[in-house]
């Protein structure tokens, strides 16, 4: 899978952007690293990068189709294959294990031992039936993360997925970060570069004041 | 001969029962249709039903009566000094809190449950059955709101219910009249009722918020 960049522009408000001229190319597989001081857009770049925001100028350009031109169902054909683990876990009304499974139930997947194993992996399994209201920051991390590694997908998106997370739990994210980064694309931005993202790094990229920095 | 507490408190409940649903159905339907308008647009009609929160109920009871006493422009539907009077002037009491309540909460429940469903990969088509799920406890509260905002309410229903026993004699308007005769006992258990009933419906209503809002 190969999504390009083209000159993107984002704005909030329609008067300071936040993004300037972007241009950027993931592709086939490997992990790339987009780093950055707080506030430097990285979490709207890497919302762009997923399909979740529109430009305000430019194109992001999927296998060779631009995204925002293309009809709503094939829009979602596409985004099927791009997930993103945000900074701040959206976690919905109910317990643990309905949020750790919610992308496996809208996606129509009935197949719940891969969610299982990262489920005995991660060490949450007591936490299944307790609400999501009751957790801490870092086992709300731990189960948007969870949710987002049982789809498989090919281009996985994370922002900041370290935060909160104790280190044996950082050791484990970064093992299944490399593992799938051998077969997918993953995306990280993070300010928390270790020698094992920045070892294993096909790109790193700097973003500054919203413009990229390869 | 005061008349019995029960069916004062009884007529009060009902009336603003029917007041909180009418506040409500209206209230959800401008709040939606402000989540579609331009933003700009939606900000400014926000900024009014804020400052609508704080009108003096006296002045809303006024409008009514303008629009309803014999000379006025519905002066043939007879609505004056009748209990329906005082439903239409409470749910008028009653609206800009359920507006500005609803507007809020379905703004941030829309973009935190499109976000999610995007991130996920999933269908966008998803977005509305799930934010079906999340609502019902908001719901809930911002009725219990709309109601206990409506039962205290005692300007507008003076106005244009005229306090008459046994017809629109209602929990405020009874306190005061009882007041001015000097029936100070019945004019305090009227008072403790109504006080019990806001006081208990604000802290169910805020128990019942603070499970959802974020």
């Amino acid at each position: 899978m190969e999504v390009r960049l083209e000159d993107v522009w984002f704005s909030y408000d329609g008067r300071r952007y936040v993004l300037k001229s972007i241009n950027m190319e993931i592709k086939g597989g490997g992990l790339h690293v987009v780093m950055g001081p707080n506030g430097s857009g990285k979490t709207t770049l890497l919302k762009i990068l997923s399909l979740i925001y529109k430009p305000t100028r430019g194109s992001v350009i999927v296998d060779g189709r631009s995204y925002w031109d293309l009809g709503p169902a094939e829009r979602d054909s596409i985004r099927q294959h791009i997930v993103y683990v945000h900074d701040k876990p959206i976690l919905l009304r109910g317990d643990v294990w309905y949020n750790v499974s919610l992308g496996l139930k809208l996606r129509g997947f009935n197949n719940y031992d891969y969610l299982e194993e990262l489920i005995k992996r991660y060490g949450i399994s007591e936490l299944l039936k307790s609400s999501s209201r009751s957790l801490s920051a870092g086992q709300r991390r731990l189960v948007s993360i969870i949710r987002v590694l049982a789809l498989k997908p090919r281009v996985l998106v994370l922002d900041e997925p370290f935060n909160h997370l104790d280190s044996s739990r950082v050791k484990i994210l970064l093992e299944d970060i490399i593992a799938m980064a051998e077969s997918s694309l993953v995306v990280i931005a993070t300010h928390y570069v270790v020698r094992e993202l920045r070892d294993n790094a096909v790109k790193m990229y700097e973003l500054v004041e919203g413009s990229l920095r390869g | 001969m005061a008349e019995p507490l029960v069916d004062i408190v009884a007529r009060s409940i009902y009336i603003s029962l029917a007041a909180a649903l009418i506040a409500f159905t209206f209230g959800a339907l401008i709040s939606l249709l402000m989540l579609v308008t331009p933003r700009r647009l939606s900000e400014m009609l926000i900024g009014v039903f804020d400052a609508l929160v704080g009108a003096p109920t006296v002045v809303v009871g006024l409008i009514v009566y303008m629009l309803i006493y014999p000379g006025g422009p519905l002066g043939f539907l007879k609505l004056l000094y009748t209990p329906t009077a005082l439903v239409v002037s409470q749910a008028l009491v009653a609206l800009p809190i359920v507006v500005t309540l609803l507007y809020r909460y379905f703004e941030q429940l829309w973009s935190d449950v499109k976000e999610l469903v995007l991130s996920l990969g999933a269908p966008a088509g998803k977005v509305y059955p799930l934010i079906l799920r999340e609502s019902p406890p908001a719901l809930i509260a911002v009725y219990l709101i709309a109601f206990s905002r409506a039962i205290g309410a005692l300007g507008a229903v003076m106005v244009v219910g005229g306090g008459i026993e046994g017809l629109t004699s209602v929990m405020t308007t009874a306190i005061a009249l009882e007041v001015l005769l000097g029936n100070y006992e019945y004019a305090l258990a009227l008072g403790g009722i109504l006080v019990m009933l806001t006081v208990g419906l604000s802290i169910v209503a805020r128990a019942i918020g603070g499970l959802v809002w974020r």
